[in-house]
Order: C-alpha cells, then sequence, then structure tokens
C-alpha cells in the first residue's frame, strides 16, 4: 500500500491542532477525593473495604516467600495454596525443597500503615459529618488495623521505625524521613497501646470482617502472647550481633510475664461473648462444620470471599486429589508427625510384625473426632469418592515391619508405580489418591488436609479460583489457647485447664488432669487445634524450637500395601517419598531487613543478626 | 523483495539512534584483591572448615558508612580470596566458625593485600583414626579443649562422601546424619568417654573409594562444626 504523504502531514497537524483545544482539567474519575469520603459513612466504609482488603491476613492464598517479587499477601490470581507455611515446617510437606521460607519475602507496608494514620489525621476535619459514636468507631478501627501491620512487621523483624503521622515530602527532609528504626520492646508495646485504644473506643458488635471491641482484644492476646515468648525464650536461644545488643532485636526476660498478663487479660475480655462451634452431636461433622458455617458464634474476625469479586480462592481444588475435583492438583500433605500429636499409631502385632487389615480404612477406627475431621485418612469418602491411597503391592510378605522397611529399596520385594492404571494381576499396584513414584499430585504421605474443605460442592463445581469459604483469621478456640499459654508461662494452670478441657471437649478428646498440664502439653494442643492455620511456623519460631525441631529433619508417613496372596492390608510407617531435608538456621528467628529498605535508610541499621 | 530508499534510510536512523545510546563507561574496573587464611594460632597450619560454613565479610567503609557488605565464603581448607575487589577501606570481619571471635579488623584493600586471622578453635579433633575391617569402617577421634568456656556441644557425626568435598552438608546421609549422636552438653560436663567417641559405619559399598572425616557441633550462633583432616577410605570389593 502507497501512502501519501501529504494527506499523512495535514492530518496529524489537524490531530494536534483539535487536541489543543482540550482543556485538562478534569477530576479523576478513579479517584476520591477527602470530600467525597468523608462525608459520610459509605465514603467512610469505601476507604476502610480498601485498607482490610490489604490487611496482612495470612489466608489461603498466603504464600510466605512472596511471589515474583510481590508481597506474599494477598495476591492477584493466586491459586497454587500449597505453598503453605505449614508445608516448609514439618506440619505438612510440600512443593518446598526444604524449609525455604526462613527470609521472608522483604515485608514493608509503610504505604498502607500511610494511609491507615492519614485516615486518622484527616477524620477529624470532617467531624461534622458523622455522629459522635461513628467518630469513636472508625477511629478505633484504624488503631486495630494500624496494630494488625504492626504486629505483622514486629513479627518478622523484631523493632522496626514507628511511624505515626502522615510523613511529607518534599515539606521534610530526607534526613527527617529516615525515621530510627524503634527496640523490638517498643515496637510491641506500641502494638499493645494501639490496641488497647482500638478497646476502648469500640462497639462491642460489627460485621463479621469488620473489627469491634473483641476483635481487638483477640488481636492483642495473640500479639502479647508473642511478645510474652520472644521475651522469655528469645533470651535464652538467640544470634548475637549488634541488633541485639542495641535492643532492636530481642526483649528483656523480666519483661515476659507482664506481656503474658496482658494476653490474659485480653482474653478474658472475649468470655460469654464468642463459643466454640457446637452445633451438631457428630464430633467429627461438627468439627469439620465449625470451619464452613458462617454462623459460627467462635468466628471473631473472618474475610469472605466472592466469584463476582474475583476473590474466590482454590483450597477445594489444591488440597484434595484430582481424582476428586473439576481441576489442579495438590501438592501439600499432612506429615505423620503432625498426626501423630494426637497420640502415636501402632500398625504391628506385638511381635513386630504388620497387622492384617481387610480394608485400609480399618486402621484408622477408634481415632479423635478432630484429627478424623482434620486431616483425610485412607479409607476416608469425599464427594462420594474413596481415598483409596495405597503405596503398592507385596505378592507376599513375611517378617517384622521394622526390617522390611530398614531394606535398601532394591531389597524389598514390592512392586510400586507412578501410575493408578498399572495391574498386577488385576489389581491395581496404587490407588487414585496415591501413593504414585511419580511427581508429588498424590500424596507422599499417606494423607490429606480435610480443614476447610467444603464437601458438599459437587466434585464438577471444584474448580480453580471457585473456592468461597471464608478464611476465621481470629477464632474463640485460639483465644482460650492463647490464655492457656499464658496462664502455663505464669503459673495460673488451673485456669489454664479449663481453657484446654472446653477445647478437647469439643474436639472429641478425653479431659486433662491437672497434674498432666505441662508447657508441651499446652503447646501440642495448639499445634493440634490450629494446624494448617498458618499458625505453626510462627510458634516455633517464638518459642525458639524451631532450630531443634527443624535440625535436618526429615519427616514420615504412612503407607498402605496390599498383600496379594493374603489379601489383606499392611501399614507401614516410612519416610515421606520425596524424602526431604528441613532445617532452620537461627538467624531465621528474625528476617533481615529488606535489602532496598536498608539501602535508602540508614538509620534502618545495624540489620538483624547473621545476615 | 524490492528494498525501498525510504526504508534503508529508516533503517540507517535506527541504528544510529541506536548507537547514540551507547556510553563509554569510564569507571575503573575492579582491580584490588584480598586474600589469606584461617590460622590456628598454635600450631601455625590453617584451620579446617566446610563449604558454606565460614565466610569473610567486607564492609566498604570508604563508599558508605552502611555499606551492602559482600562475603567471601572460605574454602574447606581455610584460604580465601577475592580478586575483583574496588580499592578502599574495608572492615573485614569473620562471619560463622567454630573458634574463638575476634574482633574486625580495618584495612587498606589495594593490590595483592593479604590478611590472616590467627584464631583458636574450641575444639581440636586429635588422633583421629579409621579402621576398615571388610566394609565395615570405625573411626575414633579425641576432643580436646584449648580453653573451656565455649557454647555447648550439640552433636558429633562423621561425614562420609564420594569426593574429598566432604562436611556438614556434603555427605552421604545413610552413611553420616543416620550415625549423628546428640550430646547437648557443656564440655565441662563431657566425660572422657564422650571426649573419645567412636563410630562404627557398616555396609559401606564394596569397590568404592570413600572420603571421611568427623565434626563436632556447637549450638552456637550458626550452629557450626570442628572437623577433623579429611581420610580417604578404598574399600575392597
Amino acid at each position: 500500500m502507497k501512502i501519501n504523504n501529504s494527506i499523512f502531514v495535514v492530518l496529524i497537524a489537524m490531530l494536534v491542532a483539535v487536541s489543543a483545544c482540550q482543556k485538562l482539567d478534569i477530576k479523576p474519575v478513579n479517584l476520591l477525593t477527602d470530600d467525597q469520603i468523608f462525608s459520610s459513612e459509605s465514603g467512610v466504609n469505601v476507604y476502610m473495604a480498601q485498607v482490610y482488603r490489604k490487611l496482612p491476613i495470612e489466608d489461603f492464598s498466603y504464600r510466605p516467600t512472596g511471589r515474583d517479587g510481590q508481597p506474599g499477601f494477598n495476591l492477584h490470581h493466586e491459586w497454587e495454596h500449597f505453598w503453605h507455611s505449614g508445608a516448609a515446617c514439618g506440619e505438612m510437606v510440600g512443593p518446598w525443597g526444604g524449609m525455604d521460607i526462613g527470609g521472608g519475602f522483604g515485608y514493608w507496608p509503610y504505604a498502607d500503615i500511610r494511609a491507615v494514620n492519614y485516615f486518622m489525621e484527616t477524620l477529624p476535619k470532617y467531624a461534622v459529618n458523622f455522629a459522635p459514636d461513628k467518630i469513636d468507631q472508625f477511629t478505633g478501627e484504624a488503631y486495630f488495623l494500624r496494630a494488625y501491620y504492626y504486629f505483622a512487621l514486629a513479627k518478622r523483624y523484631g523493632g522496626v521505625p514507628i511511624v505515626e503521622v502522615v510523613q511529607k515530602y518534599p515539606e521534610q527532609t530526607i534526613a527527617e524521613l529516615q525515621v530510627h528504626r524503634n527496640t523490638e520492646e517498643e515496637t510491641w508495646n506500641f502494638i499493645g497501646k494501639d490496641l488497647d485504644k482500638a478497646i476502648a473506643l469500640l462497639p462491642a458488635t460489627s460485621a463479621p470482617e469488620r473489627a469491634n471491641k473483641y476483635v481487638a482484644a483477640a488481636l492483642k492476646s495473640r500479639a502479647m502472647l508473642y511478645a510474652g515468648s520472644i521475651a522469655r525464650y528469645g533470651s535464652q536461644n538467640f544470634v548475637n550481633g549488634d541488633a541485639r545488643t542495641q535492643g532492636y532485636v530481642g526483649i528483656a526476660p523480666e519483661k515476659a510475664t507482664s506481656y503474658f498478663n496482658q494476653c490474659i487479660e485480653a482474653a478474658k475480655l472475649l468470655e460469654g461473648h464468642y463459643n466454640l462451634y457446637t452445633s451438631n452431636s457428630d464430633k467429627v461433622m461438627n468439627y469439620v462444620d465449625a470451619f464452613l458455617d458462617e454462623k459460627s458464634p467462635e468466628n471473631i474476625l473472618v474475610r469472605n470471599y466472592s466469584i463476582p469479586s474475583r476473590t474466590a480462592h482454590s483450597w477445594d481444588a489444591t488440597f484434595s486429589p484430582r481424582w476428586m475435583t473439576a481441576n489442579a492438583l495438590s501438592r501439600a500433605y499432612p506429615t505423620l508427625e503432625f498426626v501423630e500429636r494426637f497420640g502415636m499409631l501402632n500398625f504391628n502385632n506385638p511381635d513386630g510384625t504388620p497387622k492384617r487389615y481387610n480394608q485400609p480404612g480399618d486402621a484408622f477406627q477408634g481415632m479423635e473426632a478432630r484429627l478424623r475431621a482434620t486431616v483425610y485418612f485412607p479409607g476416608d469418602i469425599l464427594r462420594t469418592r474413596t481415598f483409596d491411597v495405597q503405596r503398592g503391592i507385596y505378592p507376599t510378605f513375611s517378617g517384622t515391619a521394622a526390617a522390611e522397611v530398614n531394606k535398601p529399596a532394591a531389597a524389598r520385594s514390592y512392586l510400586l508405580s507412578g501410575d493408578p492404571n498399572t495391574m498386577y494381576n488385576g489389581k491395581a499396584i496404587i490407588g487414585q489418591t496415591g501413593i504414585s513414584t511419580a511427581g508429588d499430585e498424590r500424596t507422599r504421605t499417606g494423607f490429606y488436609v480435610r480443614k476447610y474443605i467444603d464437601y458438599r460442592r459437587p466434585q464438577a463445581d471444584v474448580d480453580l479460583f471457585t473456592s468461597t469459604t471464608h478464611w476465621i483469621e481470629f477464632r474463640y478456640a485460639e483465644i482460650l489457647l492463647n490464655r492457656a499459654e499464658a496462664d502455663i508461662e505464669t503459673g495460673e494452670t488451673a485456669d489454664a485447664l479449663v481453657c484446654l478441657n472446653k477445647i478437647r471437649d469439643r474436639a472429641g478428646a478425653t479431659p486433662l488432669t491437672l497434674a498432666e498440664m505441662t508447657i508441651e502439653v499446652v503447646r501440642n494442643e495448639r499445634s493440634k487445634e490450629l494446624a494448617f492455620e498458618n499458625h505453626y511456623w510462627w510458634d516455633l519460631r517464638r518459642w525458639r524450637i524451631a532450630d531443634v525441631v527443624l535440625n535436618n529433619a526429615r519427616f514420615q508417613g504412612i503407607m498402605p500395601y496390599y498383600v496379594f496372596d493374603e489379601q489383606k492390608y499392611i501399614m507401614l510407617k516410612e519416610p515421606e517419598t520425596f524424602g526431604r531435608n528441613y532445617n532452620f538456621e537461627k538467624k531465621f528467628y528474625y528476617e533481615p531487613m529488606p535489602g532496598g529498605e536498608l539501602g535508602k535508610n540508614p538509620n534502618l541499621y545495624p540489620n538483624n543478626p547473621n545476615y | 523483495m524490492k528494498l525501498h530508499l525510504s526504508t534503508m534510510l529508516l533503517g540507517a536512523g535506527i541504528l544510529l539512534a541506536g548507537v547514540a545510546c551507547v556510553k563509554k563507561d569510564n569507571y575503573d574496573a575492579p582491580d584490588a584483591s584480598l586474600e589469606g587464611n584461617l590460622v590456628d594460632q598454635q600450631s601455625k597450619s590453617n584451620i579446617q572448615t566446610a563449604t558454606g560454613n565460614v565466610t569473610i565479610r567486607l564492609e566498604q567503609l570508604s563508599w558508605s558508612a552502611t555499606p551492602a557488605p559482600q562475603d567471601i565464603p572460605v574454602k574447606m581448607d581455610g584460604t580465601f580470596k577475592n580478586s575483583k575487589l574496588f580499592k578502599g577501606h574495608y572492615r573485614v570481619s569473620i562471619k560463622g566458625g567454630a573458634f574463638w571471635a575476634v574482633p574486625p579488623v580495618e584495612l587498606d584493600v589495594d593490590k595483592n593485600t593479604k590478611y590472616d586471622f590467627n584464631l583458636t578453635p574450641y575444639l581440636y579433633l586429635n588422633s583421629f583414626t579409621t579402621k576398615l575391617d571388610s566394609n565395615q569402617l570405625t573411626l575414633r577421634f579425641t576432643m580436646q579443649a584449648p580453653i573451656a568456656g565455649m557454647p555447648s556441644i550439640a552433636e558429633i557425626q562423621p561425614y562420609v562422601n564420594t569426593t574429598s568435598l566432604v562436611g556438614p552438608g556434603a555427605s552421604i546421609r545413610d552413611y553420616s546424619d543416620v550415625y549423628k549422636v546428640a550430646v547437648n552438653k557443656e564440655w565441662g560436663d563431657m566425660s572422657p568417654a564422650d571426649r573419645s567417641p567412636e563410630f562404627v559405619i557398616p555396609n559401606l559399598v564394596k569397590g568404592r573409594t570413600f572420603y571421611v572425616r568427623v565434626g563436632v557441633r556447637f549450638n552456637n550462633d550458626d550452629k557450626s562444626s570442628n572437623l577433623s583432616e579429611i581420610i580417604k577410605i578404598e574399600v575392597p570389593k
């Protein structure tokens, strides 16, 4: 095609001339101005909605190392929920190559904190537009939100710069904007102080997704528990360095008791206002539904998801095998070590030979209801399909379990397979749900996660971005556990026992006695109750036991085999099929200050020890 | 295809525009170097270490008061070298390692700068002997502390590998980590038997060559180890 140059030139000239008539004085339609936001309650709700949406809640889509350089919170279009913090520290085994999450992702939410500070500074200017109780409510919410951001920072870095005002550039000099790092103790105290203000200002009730007095108290009980255990255990197991000697990480041990007491006090505020979920007399189904029923009196703060708002997650499609879903795959599986927190499993006769079972499910009878509701075992059913987990076939089996497991793989007479369609004399060698020799899209440990799985959805619907189950950020069981732990740390054993037995009763476990109450028992109860809810990683850290629990650790699973000549099943405890190694270095008790921020602000030095 | 003059002009124009972007980098390439040894000040020989166990940290103070640190890994034989440094004033410190801490030094690093750190390890692993019965290996050694009061001893273990690069993080698990012994004691609480351990490693693959050493791991900041020298073992067929 030939272009006539002169026509082209004329056209461009006209375009330039016409566009010059346009005056660039249009109010932006994609921004809300202060006048619009602070004119009415609905304006404030819009502002609040975006702050809540950015809140660092470690929900289904939380990814503890971030993704593609973005923070790990609230990622857009994130579906690979099996990159779960629990799968890097032994609750589960998953796609991580080992304990890969110690360095974090350089979380630095000062832009979001600024949004809260801006709100606090601007709201009084528009006070005439609101009733006084609304002003209190909004201000209280802002304190809660700011505390939530600082909590997410303090548990990662220790002391961080406390910024309580809206910084102004270029009015302020660079030196003024380079805020100095505060000590760890100052940071936790600041969080406590903000939450006290929130508790005082907020009303007793709120929408399930928004803060009220008790939501703030729930965060306070969690935060003060963290601060107390960091003070106590961080002074016993620590890495030396300038940041520690100057107080930017670490809290003096004598401060621990006061933090624990604040935790108990905050937890007690919730008493009588929330209850454990006990709607169903079937304790297994009751515990399953506790995570699915949006009317649960146990829920203190939730986050909702919906398909129209494009916030739906993929928990259902990524924690169950493809055999039971419409799409996607699973990659993270509970470990035997986690399951045995509920009591050691024994699949052997007294002489050490494996018991013979008619069905795999027969091996898992008589277990605690909560465990059955937290983990799917071989033989369980989901969406009319059975977890037919089978590691392989022994044409014939003799001897003890221990002797068999200790043999080199080549000396074992079993048949394994990577494909569930491979047959041995008409019998499938492995199940549709594993355990395969190829890949990790079927279980590596014999188990699958059950918590938060919505069993009511038909299989054809279980696709990516279709799960709308709410995330329960605070639930009453955690508050009871916070209180019990702070109790036992301060010698209030009787109160700890009451809290624990409430949880155990709902869980279908036998009640404990006062003589059985130790710190290990309380911690174990917490690890069981809050499994797969992104607590375990932080708990291991603040107890300062991660470097002991994850000292080149490897984890195990249950391998069901079919013994062909006997037509029976046996269960062997064996290393999970990938045999991965998990090691926690002591420096990971704190994350490194983000390198980019250190470059911008020399007052963030010294960096945390050993980085 | 017919090539128009205008197309050729356009091509030439783009080429010229592109060339115009290139600036000559007149900054001198880094040509200073720093090398040295971690020397045991008693025996004057180098301290044995393992891959990734100890690093030398450089902070270029002549560049900034809070420079981003750069680390040189110390090799297994206790030497270190970086020959691509910018000339300047550096703070040099040791990061990690199972020896008594020494304060950082400040150095002017230029061409061929050398610096040795004189150190005292927490423990000497003396009289390390190996005995091979067919394919069963027995290892013995004795620990000796030049100075008491070091961090507590976490564990001791043998390290076996098929290459001479053997140590923590470079060993065959079934011959090494499974024979790990958890100690978790202070040096003063260890009995003479604790201080002279023995490891028996059965069922080594016949006809192979292995490299073995032993290590004592401390519960210090980076859980580092004192390590023996490396002995080569040839298992007969």
